[in-house]
């Protein structure tokens, strides 16, 4: 193992192998031609076509080719995640290895690194998919991030970014959380900038994105809201959420107990209306306990005092 | 990449055995014990004489769950007579198959550690084919009994259970309810067993990535009596497979789980409510003789209980996010 490279490229891969070598020429190409020392992580989900093969016959010409092969197919995060631990390079960066990506915009996020932001992001603004089965979903997904965790991100979806090495060695990510990183490291100090960057249609294989996935972004987006933003005072969290019951209970109570007419207080107060209130107002004290169940979990692991990559970037800039 | 995926909880690698223990025998016989009439004598005869008719060095620890009676006077009878190939270890309360196995685990010096039931409830030969499928590189040959020789009642409720296994769990698997298993020692060394998982192991050791392969075996006989069980043995199976389920599928993101079926609770509640609302506002009907008003009410708060409980799960596995490990790495060509 000779000295750390500048770049490390790491492409989770998933039968992909007739992309591979073009993927790997073009790397090649534009890595070279700047006199950059780099090393390209290729991390095979299980692939069931002949990607390991192909992969091992480059890595047989050009040592700098690194391969990690799982045991089954465990998605694009783990992917990432296991090529994140393997990267030795000062700038990581994430690409798709269905060539959709161009390898070419690699310098032009480098340059928004060195300049020094912590991640930068590819953001493609002229995209060649399928309008209304991926662009359309898309950017909706998008706004609502945006909205959701205030990180102003154009294009969450694009695989294609750069990070600096403290970033992805001390983030860790699970469970299709990829999507979400610039969200979660900015919640944690980290800069994040935005390049665009090209996209190019598919020239190999299918797309493996489906449609299906409405609920299931919504509800990881909850998550990735609550994580980002109160991870460390989940009680906050839950006391705000509480807010709208307990203002409900009372609106209630308020309206079966007062007289419209004259604003006074009914002799006899209707049953429903006491049941209701009692309910809501149940609701929002269950919502602070949670949260205090919340903080204690939080601070039974420790997490809050570790805050590594806060400390980290702070000290860098 | 959306194909088959399941997030499965990882606690970091286990600490690698103390450079003294070696694991120099081919197989480790381990036999959790539950009951004193156990036929320990038997089993350690059948396969203990099957591996060597097949060349392979082996010992066997029997581990006892919290009971003596005959079959421990047997055990230390063997004890003597096999010296340290065959021995014992001895519960004070009982813990059940998990604990038994993690036990002799520690203790055990075999590269491949053959679970088995307390009495010959299979050919013994049947080790053979198992053995060689670990040989050719499975991680696990679990059993499957064909044809099966108990009566057909316990037939039928075990073919219900493992169907339904089949549906909630992706991974096909015939028959949990033998476990006369060979697994390779790292499977378990790297998949934390316990509770009442044992049942489940092969596909626990599935979803972490682990081959696991399926070898039909001949049944011999069954102990246990004819007929339906206790209603808690239906209740606990039932909430066995919810559990794994819920930890096959939902570990790290609880929320997707609880945010499903709060979602649906809350949208039936919504859905009361608004009707409710309208009917109100536009037809001038009341609310105060209304039950189902509280129905929506109550709908409508149990899902949002419930969405709360994804959010606390949540914050949980976050906080425990750098000991997670999702995936499971066969090689690295560094």
């Amino acid at each position: 193992m000779g000295p750390a490279p500048r770049i490390s490229v790491v492409v989770p891969i998933y039968n992909e192998e007739e992309s591979l070598p073009v993927l790997y020429r073009e790397v090649q190409e534009t890595l070279d031609g700047r006199g950059w020392s780099w090393e390209l992580i290729f991390v095979d989900d299980r692939s069931s076509d002949d990607s390991r093969a192909v992969v091992l016959a480059l890595r047989e010409r050009d040592p700098r080719v690194k391969l990690v092969c799982f045991r089954r197919n465990f998605g694009q995060t783990a992917a990432l995640s296991a090529g994140f631990e393997l990267a030795r390079g000062e700038i990581v960066v994430t690409m798709d290895g269905d060539l959709q990506n161009d390898p070419a915009d690699i310098p032009g996020l480098v340059a928004k690194i060195d300049e020094g932001w912590d991640i930068a992001a590819g953001w493609r603004k002229d995209r060649r998919d399928a309008y209304l089965l991926r662009r359309v979903p898309s950017w909706l997904a998008n706004r609502l991030v945006a909205a959701v965790t205030g990180t102003r991100v154009h294009d969450t979806g694009c695989t294609l970014k750069a990070f600096r090495r403290q970033v992805v060695k001390n983030l860790p990510i699970y469970a299709e959380q990829h999507r979400f990183l610039p969200a979660m490291s900015r919640s944690s100090g980290a800069r994040v900038g935005e390049v665009v960057v090209h996209h190019r249609p598919r020239r190999f294989g299918r797309s493996k994105y489906g449609l299906e996935r409405a609920v299931r972004v919504l509800l990881d987006l909850l998550a990735i809201q609550m994580i980002s933003r109160f991870s460390h005072r989940p009680l906050h969290y839950f006391g705000l959420f509480s807010l709208p019951f307990a203002a409900a209970s009372l609106l209630f109570l308020f309206m079966g107990t007062v007289n419209w007419r004259t604003f006074e207080m009914v002799d006899e107060w209707p049953q429903f209306v006491v049941f209701v209130f009692v309910l809501f107002l149940l609701l929002a004290f269950y919502y602070v306990l949670l949260g205090l169940l919340s903080e204690l979990a939080v601070t039974a692991s420790g997490m809050h005092r570790r805050r590594v990559l806060d400390r980290i970037l702070s000290e860098l800039h | 990449m959306e194909a088959p995926r399941a997030p499965l909880l990882e606690l970091p690698p286990a600490v690698p055995a103390e450079a003294g223990a070696k694991h120099e025998l081919d197989v480790t016989i381990v036999v959790p014990v539950e009951t004193g009439d156990a036929e320990v004598g038997e089993v350690v005869a059948a396969l203990g004489g099957e591996l060597e008719r097949e060349g392979r060095s082996w010992e066997c620890i029997l581990v006892f769950d919290g009971v003596r009676g005959a079959a421990w006077q047997r055990a230390q009878e063997l004890s003597r007579q096999h010296g340290a190939k065959v021995r014992t270890i001895a519960f004070k309360g009982t813990f059940g198959e998990s604990t038994c196995l993690s036990a002799a685990l520690e203790r055990a010096r075999g590269r491949t550690i053959i679970t088995s039931p307390q009495y010959v409830q299979v050919d013994p030969v049947e080790l053979g084919p198992m053995l060689a499928a670990i040989d050719a590189g499975a991680d696990m040959a679990t059993p499957w009994r064909r044809p099966r020789v108990d009566p057909v009642l316990n037939r039928l409720q075990s073919a219900c259970f493992n169907w339904v296994i089949r549906q909630m769990i992706r991974g096909d698997f015939h028959d949990l309810n033998c476990y006369l298993r060979a697994i390779r020692r790292e499977v378990l060394e790297g998949v934390s067993v316990y509770g009442d998982m044992y049942r489940f192991l092969p596909v626990i050791a599935h979803r972490h990535g682990y081959d696991v392969v399926e070898v039909p075996v001949r049944h011999l006989k069954e102990w246990g009596t004819a007929g339906f069980y206790g209603l808690g043995v239906y209740v606990r199976r039932f909430l066995d497979v919810l559990g794994v389920m819920f930890l096959t599928k939902f570990t790290l993101k609880p929320l997707r789980f609880f945010g499903s079926v709060g979602a649906l609770f809350s949208f039936m509640g919504l859905f009361i409510l608004t009707w409710l609302a309208w009917q109100r506002i536009f037809l001038g009907s009341g609310l105060y003789n209304r039950p189902v008003l509280l129905l929506g009410v109550m709908l409508f708060i149990l899902g949002v209980q419930v969405i709360g409980f994804g959010l606390v799960g949540e914050i949980i596995i976050y906080s425990q996010a750098r000991n997670l490990r999702e995936y499971r790495i066969e090689r690295i060509y560094e």
